[in-house]
């Protein structure tokens, strides 16, 4: 078992490679040789990766979420499989490659790093921690894909305004469309990591007696629910549009990324485990 | 094949003579009266802005250009016309032209799919007024196949290549859906009507038009009602029309104005009331009629006709270089309607007519020959092609007549035709395998 899971581990950044390679080629090129088929190689990388993820459950008991370079993986998978779902239903197939990348790096850091851990703390074990984890990891992926798409916008915004025609101009959808995927993104994002606080807030007293709420990995998460919250509520109510939004977003994401490593790896916090 | 054409376009005369000589649809049907039987026994004419152009197979063999040409002159008088102007055709060359013409390759836009619709609509009006034959229909068909495949797998057609298109292309790139947008054109002239009726066809949510002249401006409203079925768009007086630009999310300026008639300070004005929500303005006058800094505005587009012809000439260098595909697909099609057409000759269709019953008769009495004594089987091999011959007889017969006598190449056309279909002979080159099919399903 322990060799197919070491198969896998270095199979998974390959696959994520050979993808990209298939949406970056087809986004350059353009034409119809790889519109369907980029699909397939995108699907067999994420089966394969569910299926490693899986494995690696069952073997060492316990879910891939107890150290940074497991919840890489499944941060690679989640920006992957969250990406392929708003492919499937929104048909927009021309910004692929922008997102696959993401996933490509972390699983190549995962893939480089991860460790065979049997043994983790009890703490770990625990299920709210599961649904915890993975509604964090799903939350972050949404935001992370918002400042793509959000990245993707001021890309196309500014070349329009400067009346360059070239790739991005040809190959991006919208800048409506490109909006509303961000926005989308950033509401699942915003939602899934609301519900991770709140699981967060009832678990920690159980699993962490002397826990702190001045805690800087709580009061970075806060920030940023709170900077997500404004932007949205901006938005809906129709006071905020276009690039302010996709700013504000990028900003939060921007946030998201310094909150989560500073305090991972600066600040001294109950909340790392490696 | 003796088909016949000639051609009139902008590759060999100026937009004078090419007007002069344009057909209307009743001029057309003058022309088919006039030419059926006496010139042609079946042809298509084809009458555009672009081109006027006319098919035919020739009744006579010693008809050419010449008498052709004359015909339409006859009927159309330019003075000024010369030979130059005209290109000839004639056979493959013909049929080859036709491809091309209906791919869009030989268009002044090249791509332009309007042609496409222009000689599926010259085929029909020559059906209506039963000017196709056999042969025509045919080439009809095949002409279709070649633009369809040229549409769909090359890249012939794809991008705006006009300004007034670019600009909605361009508007696209920025909207998702313009269904529920709504868009404020300025100046009721041919270029606004263009835009306009552009916006119309990518399904504007709601429209507006203003102009210097009301009845103008309403004009154009009522027609392109008319055309598209739409509610009639709406009319905004000229003089307070300022009032009102924060109502509309794309404005499309195409007046004579010498100067500025939407400033940037208007602009900003209307973004602040429709809460910054995006804004564009289409710029398609010379001189311009949109003050170019309102650019500098936050969710404000603003483009001109240097910006929109960027996106054309891309567009066009795109297009020349699908050239190569479209005629790789016209040489293919070329060669399978010319497949089609040689398997129509008469001595080629009879020799494979007898081959086709004597593998059938063979095999049969192979499969059965157990069945008779050692002497009957001799019987049964004369018996069943006394059987064939005379079956054969008669087809036979007359299908030489039509060589022997040089009877109408037409018909013999269609009788040949007909056979080779009824028993499948260009499905099968295997005649055996035919007749089993034949055995399979009796």
């Amino acid at each position: 078992m322990d060799s197919f899971i070491d198969f896998l581990t270095v199979l998974l950044p390959i696959l994520y490679i050979v993808t990209f390679i298939i949406y970056f080629y087809d986004f350059m090129k353009g034409g119809k040789r790889f519109t369907n088929s980029k699909r397939l190689f995108l699907f067999i990388t994420l089966l394969v990766h569910s299926i490693y993820l899986f494995t690696r459950t069952i073997h060492f008991n316990h879910p891939p979420i107890t150290n940074v370079f497991e919840i890489f993986t499944v941060l690679a998978f989640s920006v992957g499989f969250s990406y392929f779902i708003l492919e499937l239903v929104t048909d927009i197939r021309g910004t692929g490659p922008f997102i696959i990348i993401i996933a490509l790096f972390f699983q190549i850091i995962s893939s480089l790093f991860i460790e065979d851990l049997v043994e983790v703390k009890e703490v770990l074990r625990s299920n709210l921690l599961g649904i915890h984890v993975v509604s964090a990891l799903i939350g972050y992926s949404g935001i992370t894909i918002s400042a793509v798409y959000g990245f993707l916008y001021l890309v196309l915004y500014k070349d329009i305004k400067l009346n360059k025609f070239g790739l991005i101009f040809n190959r991006l959808p919208s800048l409506e469309v490109l909006e509303k995927l961000s926005f989308y993104s950033a509401t699942i994002g915003f939602v899934l990591l609301s519900i991770a606080i709140i699981i967060g807030i009832i678990w920690l007293p159980k699993a962490f007696p002397d826990y702190s709420y001045a805690d800087p990995k709580l009061i970075g998460s806060f920030l940023v629910w709170i900077l997500y919250s404004i932007g949205i509520l901006n938005k809906v109510f129709g006071k905020w549009q276009g690039k302010r939004v996709i700013l504000f977003s990028i900003l939060g994401f921007v946030i998201a990324i310094l909150s989560t490593t500073l305090t991972n790896f600066l600040a001294s916090s109950f909340h790392s485990f490696y | 094949m003796n088909l016949l054409a000639i051609s009139i376009s902008h590759h060999t005369a100026p937009v004078e003579l090419r007007e002069a000589l344009y057909l209307t649809n009743d001029e057309i049907k003058e022309v088919i009266e006039g030419s059926k039987g006496k010139l042609f026994s079946e042809g298509l004419v084809i009458s555009t802005c672009n081109r006027t152009e006319i098919y035919g197979i020739p009744v006579d063999p010693k008809i050419n250009y010449q008498d052709v040409q004359n015909f339409i002159l006859i009927k159309k008088p330019v003075p000024q016309i010369h030979q130059d102007n005209f290109r000839n055709f004639f056979s493959k060359g013909a049929v080859k032209h036709l491809f091309r013409l209906i791919s869009g390759i030989d268009s002044m836009l090249i791509g332009d799919n309007q042609i496409y619709h222009q000689v599926k609509d010259s085929f029909q009006f020559a059906e209506v007024n039963q000017f196709t034959g056999f042969l025509m229909r045919r080439l009809f068909d095949a002409a279709v196949k070649t633009g369809k495949r040229a549409i769909s797998e090359t890249e012939i057609s794809e991008g705006a290549v006009t300004v007034s298109y670019a600009a909605v292309q361009l508007i696209e790139k920025i909207f998702s859906s313009l269904n529920k947008k709504s868009a404020l054109v300025i100046g009721a002239g041919e270029t606004g009507e263009i835009a306009a009726k552009h916006l119309l066809d990518r399904g504007i949510g709601k429209l507006a038009i203003t102009n210097r002249t009301v009845e103008r401006a309403e004009k154009l409203a009522e027609s392109l009602s008319k055309g598209f079925l739409t509610e009639k768009a709406k009319i905004i007086p000229f003089t307070t029309f300022k009032e009102y630009i924060h109502e509309y999310d794309i404005i499309l300026s195409a007046t004579s104005s010498e100067n500025f008639i939407l400033t940037k300070d208007d602009i900003q004005s209307a973004m602040k009331k429709r809460s910054k929500n995006a804004m564009v303005l289409m710029d398609i006058a010379i001189p311009r009629d949109i003050d170019p800094e309102a650019k500098k505005i936050d969710n404000v587009f603003c483009n001109d006709i240097d910006s929109l012809n960027i996106i054309v000439e891309q567009n066009l260098a795109k297009r020349k270089e699908e050239i190569p595909k479209v005629e790789k697909i016209v040489e293919e099609e070329l060669a399978n309607f010319f497949n089609w057409f040689s398997s129509l000759e008469l001595a080629p269709t009879i020799k494979n007519l007898r081959d086709f019953f004597e593998t059938i008769r063979a095999e049969e009495v192979d499969k059965n020959k157990n069945r008779f004594s050692h002497e009957d089987q001799e019987k049964l091999e004369i018996v069943t092609k006394r059987i064939i011959n005379k079956i054969l007889h008669h087809p036979t017969t007359e299908l030489k007549k039509f060589s022997e006598n040089n009877k109408s190449t037409d018909e013999a056309i269609v009788k040949v035709s007909i056979i080779r279909e009824l028993f499948g002979m260009d499905k099968q080159n295997n005649p055996a395998a035919a007749g089993e099919e034949k055995g399979g399903n009796s």
